[in-house]
C-alpha cells in the first residue's frame, strides 16, 4: 500500500537537507511496509529537484552536499529492505582534471553531484597525468571516466586520454565523459568521447542515461 | 520558408527558418528572465534582435552615433604570443604591442595591461616590473590604461597556497573547516589586490581592471569587493572595472555577505548594485554562452540579462564579449559574423557603455 505521508517526509527532509529527518523517514517508510524501491524512487526525485535548484542558484554546495549526505542515510536504511538481486549496483565513476590544468572547481560540483546521485566516485584531482587515469581505470574496472578540462590547450589533452586508453586496451571497458569550461558537444564528439556534460547537471543525466 | 545561415553555440554554421529564429530568441529571452527573476525583452527588441541575427551582411555595425567603448583585455596579447591554437607570434615588444599599437593601430579605448599569469598573487612580487611596463606605455599613449588581473582564489589554496582546499572539505562534509579556509584565503587575496593596484596607483596608471571575479565562487567576488573599497579608499581617484566570471556567482560558502546582501545566487543586475557600493567605477557583466543552444537563443538570453543590469545600474557597464560570453559562441577564434552581431545588439538593445 502507497503511503503517501511517510513518502511526503522522505521527500521534504532530503529536499531541506535534513540529514537525521531522512533516517527517520527512511525508518517510518519501512515501518509502514512502504515498498522500498518506490521509497528509493522518491529519494532520487528529492535530489533530482535539489539539481534543479542548485541550476536555477536557489540552492549551492554546501546543501547539495548535505542533502546527498541526507540521501545516504536513507538509501543505508532502505536498501536493507531491498533483495540484493534487486538493487541497483553503484556505478563506478573515476574523475579528474587533464595533464597541465589545475582547475578543478567544476569537477568538484560534478563529482559531488554524481555522488549525490549515488555514483561511486573516485576523484584523482587535478593536473592529472594521462598515464594515471589508465593506471586508475585498470585497476578500478570504472562504468565511467571523466575528464575535465577549463582551457582550450588543455581540452586536447582529453583527447590523449582517450588515445592512451585505447592503447593500452580499456577503451571498450569503460564510458569516457568529458566536460569543462573550453569544451563543447562538438570538441567530444571530435576526440571521441562517449558523452559531454554542459554542466554539473547535465553531466550526471548523461552518466545516468548511459546505466 | 525564408532560411538564413546562422550558428550554434559552439560556431557551428547552420541554416535555419525565421520561424525558428523568432521561437529560439523567445525562449532565450524566457529562460532569462525566469532563471533572473526579470522582465522578459519586448516584442520590437525581439524584433530587433531579429534583424539584427538574419542581416545578410557578414559583419554588421551599430548605427552612427551609438559607437561605444571599446576594451580589449590585453588582447594586445594575441599579436606577440602564440598559443599554438591561437595567436600571431609576431615579433613585437610587448609594452609597444599592449600600449601603442592596440590603442594607434587597433583603435582600443582603454588600454589593458596585463602578464601571462594574470593573478594578482603572481603579480604581487613583480610590482616594480609592471610599475616599469605601465610606465612606458603611459609614455607612448593618450588612452587610458588599466592593469588587468584576476583575484583566482584557487591560488590561495593547497598546493598553490596556505590554506586547504575548501571543496574537499565540503565534500568529507567539514564545512566550518571549508568556511575558515575560504575566508582566511578571502583575506590574503583581498591584500593581494590591493597590494598591487597601490602599487600601480604611484605611477599614474588609470585603473585596475579586476578580472573573472566569482570564478572561484562567493568568496572571490567577497575578495573583489573588499579589495575595491580599500582601494577607493588609499586611492580615490583610481578607477577600477568589476569583471565577472561567470553570470551567477557559485555559493561555495553560501553564508558571506556584503553589505548584508548574500553573495551566492546574485545574477548581474544584482551584482552591479554591491560593485557600485563597494566603489567600482565600471560593472563588466559576463553571461555565459550555452555551447549546445543556438547562436539566437544565447543572444536573446544574454541580452535580457545583460538589460536589466544596465537598467539597474548607476556606473557604466562594460560586458565582456569574447569566447564563450555575451551570446558569442564558444570557439576559440570567434566567428566575426556572431562576433559583430552580438555586439551591436549588446549596445542597441541592451545599452551597455562599452565592450
Amino acid at each position: 500500500m502507497i503511503s503517501l505521508s511517510e513518502l511526503d517526509n522522505l521527500y521534504k527532509a532530503i529536499l531541506s537537507q535534513d540529514v537525521e529527518g531522512a533516517e527517520i523517514a527512511a525508518k517510518a517508510c519501512v515501518a509502514a511496509s512502504v515498498d522500498p524501491i518506490q521509497a528509493m524512487n522518491t529519494a532520487s526525485e528529492a535530489i533530482k529537484k535539489i539539481g534543479d535548484l542548485f541550476d536555477r542558484a536557489e540552492i549551492f554546495l554546501p546543501e547539495v552536499i548535505v542533502s546527498a549526505e541526507a540521501m545516504k542515510k536513507a538509501s543505508a536504511v532502505l536498501l536493507k529492505d531491498i533483495p540484493k538481486e534487486m538493487q541497483k549496483k553503484k556505478a563506478k565513476f573515476i574523475i579528474g582534471t587533464v595533464e597541465g590544468d589545475v582547475h578543478d572547481i567544476g569537477k568538484g560540483i560534478v563529482a559531488t553531484m554524481l555522488d549525490a546521485e549515488g555514483f561511486d566516485v573516485i576523484d584523482l584531482g587535478r593536473d592529472v597525468a594521462t598515464s594515471k587515469f589508465v593506471e586508475a581505470v585498470r585497476a578500478h574496472n570504472p562504468a565511467f571516466v571523466g575528464l575535465s578540462a577549463l582551457m582550450t590547450v588543455t581540452a586536447t589533452t582529453q583527447g590523449a586520454v582517450i588515445k592512451a586508453l585505447k592503447d593500452a586496451g580499456l577503451r571498450d571497458t569503460v564510458k569516457v565523459m568529458v566536460g569543462g569550461g573550453a569544451t563543447t558537444e562538438f570538441h567530444a564528439e571530435e576526440i571521441g568521447a562517449d558523452g559531454w556534460g554542459a554542466d554539473a547537471l547535465d553531466a550526471v543525466t548523461k552518466a545516468k542515461s548511459f546505466l | 520558408m525564408t532560411e538564413h545561415t546562422t550558428r550554434m553555440g559552439d560556431g557551428r554554421v547552420v541554416r535555419m527558418s525565421s520561424e525558428k529564429i523568432r521561437a529560439e530568441l523567445e525562449t532565450g529571452t524566457k529562460e532569462a528572465a525566469d532563471k533572473a527573476k526579470i522582465p522578459e525583452l519586448n516584442g520590437n527588441e525581439l524584433e530587433t534582435l531579429y534583424e539584427i541575427v538574419t542581416n545578410p551582411s557578414r559583419i554588421v555595425g551599430v548605427e552612427m552615433g551609438r559607437e561605444a567603448v571599446m576594451s580589449a583585455d590585453a588582447g594586445g596579447f594575441s599579436l606577440f604570443m602564440d598559443s599554438g591554437s591561437s595567436g600571431l607570434g609576431l615579433p613585437i615588444e610587448r609594452s609597444l604591442a599592449l600600449g601603442a599599437i592596440t590603442e594607434k593601430v587597433l583603435g582600443i579605448d582603454i588600454i589593458q595591461e596585463s602578464e601571462p599569469d594574470a593573478s594578482f598573487k603572481a603579480m604581487k612580487p613583480i610590482s616594480p616590473y609592471l610599475m616599469v611596463v605601465c610606465q612606458n606605455i603611459l609614455q607612448s599613449t593618450i588612452s587610458p590604461l588599466m592593469h588587468i588581473s584576476m583575484p583566482n582564489l584557487g591560488y590561495f589554496y593547497k598546493p598553490d597556497g596556505p590554506w586547504d582546499e575548501p571543496i574537499g572539505l565540503l565534500r568529507d562534509g567539514k564545512f566550518d573547516a571549508a568556511k575558515a579556509s575560504m575566508e582566511g584565503a578571502v583575506q590574503q587575496c583581498t591584500e593581494s589586490i590591493v597590494y598591487v593596484a597601490t602599487h600601480l596607483a604611484t605611477i599614474g596608471i588609470d585603473g585596475i581592471n579586476i578580472d573573472t571575479i566569482g570564478a572561484a565562487g562567493d568568496p572571490d567576488f567577497y575578495s573583489a569587493l573588499l579589495a575595491t573599497e580599500a582601494i577607493k579608499k588609499q586611492n580615490p581617484e583610481l578607477s577600477i572595472e568589476f569583471g565577472m566570471a561567470t553570470e551567477s556567482v557559485h555559493g561555495f560558502h553560501a553564508q558571506l555577505k556584503y553589505n548584508g546582501t548574500r553573495l551566492a545566487g546574485l545574477w548581474p543586475h544584482q551584482q552591479v548594485k554591491l560593485a557600485e557600493k563597494a566603489g567600482a567605477d565600471i560593472f563588466g557583466p559576463v553571461i555565459n554562452t550555452k555551447s549546445q543552444n543556438s547562436f539566437s537563443w544565447n543572444l536573446a538570453r544574454a541580452v535580457t540579462f545583460t538589460k536589466q543590469c544596465v537598467k539597474d545600474s548607476s556606473i557604466p557597464v562594460h560586458v565582456n564579449m569574447g569566447m564563450g560570453v555575451g551570446g558569442v559562441p564558444m570557439f576559440e577564434t570567434p566567428p566575426v559574423d556572431a562576433v559583430t552581431r552580438a555586439n551591436k545588439a549588446m549596445i542597441e538593445v541592451a545599452g551597455v557603455d562599452g565592450v
